[in-house]
């Protein structure tokens, strides 16, 4: 419906990122490094591969499979946050729902330990699901029913659930093994997801996470569902007044939100970890939660910019390690794109106020 | 007497509207004057002027026999007058002190002095009668003691001469009269100048010395309260010239669609805004709301509509809605055009064709098993609405918040009136809208009617009342105060509108 904004939206999105790259080149040189050497580390860091002639070894990669893998965690965690986002609730407690969700998941694991599976994934993604919903569910409640602000909520749960789970990890769901000082025990090898690419993250994770993406599109952009979503996010007062169960359709999205974060810590258990331990995610929703905000809460968007901020984020330590620069750049390459793409957003917003301005005087 | 302030020839326009037209008036020192009128006859407008808060297109105004010559609050201020708004202008964190003095405070050194600025109000509130307890918050204030907090805030200031835009619509009948005590005493103690922007005639009676009347941008009339009656007054402000009603076919009453029993409804700050009210509609007929903005007709449509809890009984169709969601209330076959669009009618972020279907975006036609959205037959029907209602913008695939403000309205009638609803609450339906565009919604609402709905069409344009209904009732304070079909002077319905009805019968 909006394609022609589409364009002129990625456009836009080019070239902050291109003007990002350039800032980061200019400080790099300013500061004594070589720009062009260092972004040759980056991209080798981010692929594996040292020219571009090596491409088509990409897919046996090791670099390559973790920026695969992290950009799976960007864009399960920003599109959980703009299915939020979407019905007008902002959910920040992505980062306990995912605690909590691999803590789950990994208990599961252990106790079910034996059987299938056929029977123990499907019952650890449906309790990391479950338990990340029921915890997103919680300030969704709050918001409706006693108008409690959500971002306050979800940001106070988010320590409850970490210490909660560190509390786990430390006591009752320790492992025997004397060797690890906390955590779980060890999942058994048979519930462990395949590895893609050898010695990487990337797991067969990437299919499911493929397939999640695509409802969440799907439902967001081309469905009923959706469509309410969207006029209950934009007016409530306008969908309340259409006929729609408002509070429903909040509580909906932001347990479906918590959900999807839940199942990124099962994934993160199950692929990368073998085990819960202490900071399995390293605030992991946080830099999901900004790749949506920055791309608006649209679907497509936040998958496209999920592997470029994959891929600066494992390319950084590439660069650290081969040209010396400080892996912090890529923060630094990260804020000037958001800088230049919210200027752009409020810029929009100006000139979006004046003319209802000028409309409010014509009618005045 | 000796005129304060001189208003000669003030013409004032803002884009596509004449607010005053050639005004000329003179207030005299130590007088409270009524000035009174419909909603936009450009009350409101002239005391800006003399605020400072507009320059006049044309004429000028002179405040003590010295003329104005820059258009400023500041200098408005400085010349001695002081205006307290509908909505008020405090800091509600902020104490009833600190509201008062800001941006004059007294001082010590560079240090705000707290205790001489207690005292300072405290003598204040003293000299006028006007009780505040200076260091409470003002967010913690009732209207009425954040309105004496407004009030003392232009005495602090150094006023002398005093507008008050319709002070009272937010007072209690108590707040009311405290209100005007204090009125009457700044005026006898301290031979202070008031202005008194109204709606309500018994008012005007009770505390002015003088009134002037305006309709359509036009000072009609000044004169001396005590020698008018209310219904002259109610003739001035609605003027004589009956609307003729539009051309439609004859009446052909259905059944009972909507039938109210001793409806109360609260507003949104808990006060009574429909007492005790009681009417039926039926299938084929325009009931028609005539009402100062403000009377209980917006409470009375949103409760109808399911969106405002109510005591007394609504029925639709036949059904209560006691307890019904705004989503059931519309399943009975109620279709409703909300008064204010931009925050109740339309989501400005989503398509004109997204705002088109929306509410009915779950039927087969519009999603494969009410689930996945045809985005191809939503199109093709929106496109039909667009056309049909001549919806102009940049077409429907265009956000709605990118239209004018009649397109908007277009775009709501549009969805609203293609529902095939039996009953119709139709709020404002041409506010904002341009003179093509009313005759286009005009000839819509007819048609409905003639197809056999029921319609409650409420509008501050009065004349839109009296060309489109069949029967019209006037609500004054959330009360019916007058039933009106066939023949009827527009002066009675005037009287219904302020309040003076009782007045009238007792006079006649």
């Amino acid at each position: 419906m909006k394609r022609r904004n589409l364009g002129s939206y990625f456009l836009s999105l080019g070239l902050s990122i291109l003007l990002a790259l350039g800032v980061g080149a200019a400080i790099m040189a300013v500061t004594g490094y070589h720009p062009w050497e260092a972004y040759r580390a980056l991209f080798q860091g981010a692929t594996g591969c040292g020219e571009l002639g090596d491409l088509p070894s990409l897919l046996t990669q090791r670099q390559f499979g973790n920026t695969v893998e992290y950009a799976m965690v960007l864009f399960l965690t920003g599109l959980a946050c703009a299915l939020g986002a979407r019905a007008g609730i902002f959910n920040v407690g992505g980062e306990g729902q995912l605690y909590l969700g691999a803590i789950v998941s990994a208990y599961i694991g252990v106790v079910l330990a034996g059987l299938s599976p056929w029977v123990v994934i499907p019952a650890a993604a449906l309790g990391a699901m479950a338990v990340g919903a029921f915890y997103a569910w919680i300030p969704g409640v709050l918001k409706v029913k006693c108008k409690v602000n959500e971002v306050i909520t979800t940001i106070m749960l988010n320590s409850v659930a970490i210490f909660f789970c560190a509390y786990l990890s430390n006591g009752p769901w320790k492992t025997a093994n004397p060797n690890r000082v906390s955590g779980t025990d060890p999942l058994e090898a048979v519930y462990r997801f395949p590895q893609l690419i050898r010695g990487s993250n990337l797991t067969s994770a990437i299919f499911a996470s493929a397939v999640i993406a695509l409802l969440v599109w799907y439902v967001m952009s081309r469905t009923t569902t959706g469509f309410e979503m969207k006029l209950t996010g934009h007016n409530p007062r306008f969908a309340r007044f259409l006929g729609l169960n408002v509070d429903n359709i909040v509580i909906a999205a932001m347990s479906v939100s918590g959900a999807i974060c839940g199942l990124v810590g099962m994934f993160q258990v199950y692929g990368v970890k073998g085990h819960y331990q202490d900071g399995i995610s390293n605030e992991y929703y946080f830099d999901g939660l900004l790749v949506a905000m920055i791309m608006g809460y649209r679907p497509v968007g936040i998958i496209v910019m999920s592997f470029f901020f994959a891929f600066l984020k494992v390319g950084a330590a590439g660069m650290e390690l081969n040209a010396g620069v400080p892996g912090e750049l890529y923060r630094i390459i990260q804020s000037v794109v958001i800088f230049f793409l919210a200027a752009e957003g409020g810029v929009k917003a100006l000139l979006a106020r004046k003319k209802t301005k000028k409309e409010a005087a014509n009618h005045g | 007497m000796e005129a304060i302030v001189e208003f000669s020839h003030i013409t004032m326009d803002f884009p596509g509207v004449r607010a005053n037209d050639d005004v000329s008036l003179s207030i005299r020192r130590g007088e409270i004057f009524a000035l009174v009128g419909e909603n936009g006859a450009g009350k409101s407008t002239l005391m800006n002027i003399l605020y400072g808060i507009h320059t006049p297109t044309a004429g000028s105004v002179t405040i003590h026999g010295k003329p104005v010559v820059r258009f400023d609050p500041k200098a408005a201020i400085a010349a001695g007058v002081g205006m307290v708004h509908q909505h008020f202008m405090l800091v509600p964190s902020f104490t009833v002190t600190e509201n008062i003095v800001l941006s004059r405070e007294p001082r010590k050194g560079i240090f705000c002095d707290r205790r001489e600025a207690r005292r300072q109000v405290e003598a204040l509130s003293r000299e006028y009668g006007l009780e505040v307890e200076p260091d409470s918050r003002v967010r913690d204030l009732s209207v009425g003691q954040q309105q004496r907090v407004e009030i003392l805030k232009t005495l602090y200031r150094g006023a002398e001469i005093l507008i008050l835009d319709e002070p009272t619509a937010v007072l209690t009948p108590q707040e009311t009269n405290e209100l005007f005590t204090v009125l009457r005493r700044v005026v006898r103690e301290r031979g202070m100048t008031v202005i008194l922007i109204t709606h309500k005639l018994y008012e005007v009676a009770a505390v002015s010395q003088r009134v002037g009347v305006m309709r359509r941008g036009r000072l009609v009339g000044v004169a001396d309260t005590a020698s008018v009656s209310q219904r002259q007054l109610a003739g001035m402000m609605v003027g004589r010239e009956m609307q003729p009603t539009a051309p439609r076919q004859p009446l052909r009453l259905g059944e009972e669609k909507v039938h109210i029993q001793n409806l109360c409804v609260a507003n949104s700050r808990g006060l009574p805004a429909v007492r005790d009210l009681s009417l039926t509609l039926r299938a084929g007929e325009i009931l028609g709301i005539a009402a100062v903005e403000g009377n209980g007709q917006s409470e009375l449509l949103e409760a109808i509509a399911g969106m405002r809890p109510f005591q007394g009984e609504i029925q639709v169709n036949g059904r209560s809605i006691r307890g019904l969601s705004p989503g059931q209330v519309r399943s009975l076959g109620l279709a409703h055009v909300p008064e204010d669009r931009l925050r109740t009618g339309v989501d400005p972020e989503a398509s004109v064709a997204e705002n088109l279907v929306a509410g009915r975006h779950r039927a087969p036609r519009f999603a494969r098993f009410g689930v996945h959205l045809r985005k191809k037959a939503i199109r093709e029907y929106a496109e039909g609405l667009y056309r049909a209602f001549d919806i102009r913008g940049a077409g429907a695939d265009t956000e709605a918040g990118s239209l004018s403000g009649g397109n908007m309205q277009k775009t709501v009638i549009a969805r609203e009136m293609s529902a095939g609803a039996e009953v119709l609450l139709i709020a404002q339906p041409t506010r904002g809208v341009d003179i093509g565009a009313v005759e286009f919604i005009h000839s819509q609402i007819l048609a409905q009617r003639d197809g056999g709905a029921a319609i409650l069409l409420s509008s501050a344009d009065l004349d839109e009342i009296l060309t489109l209904s069949d029967r019209i009732i006037t609500l004054y304070e959330g009360r019916v105060t007058g039933e009106y079909t066939g023949e009827f002077s527009k002066t009675e319905l005037g009287l219904g509108m302020t309040g003076g009805g009782k007045e009238a019968t007792h006079e006649a």
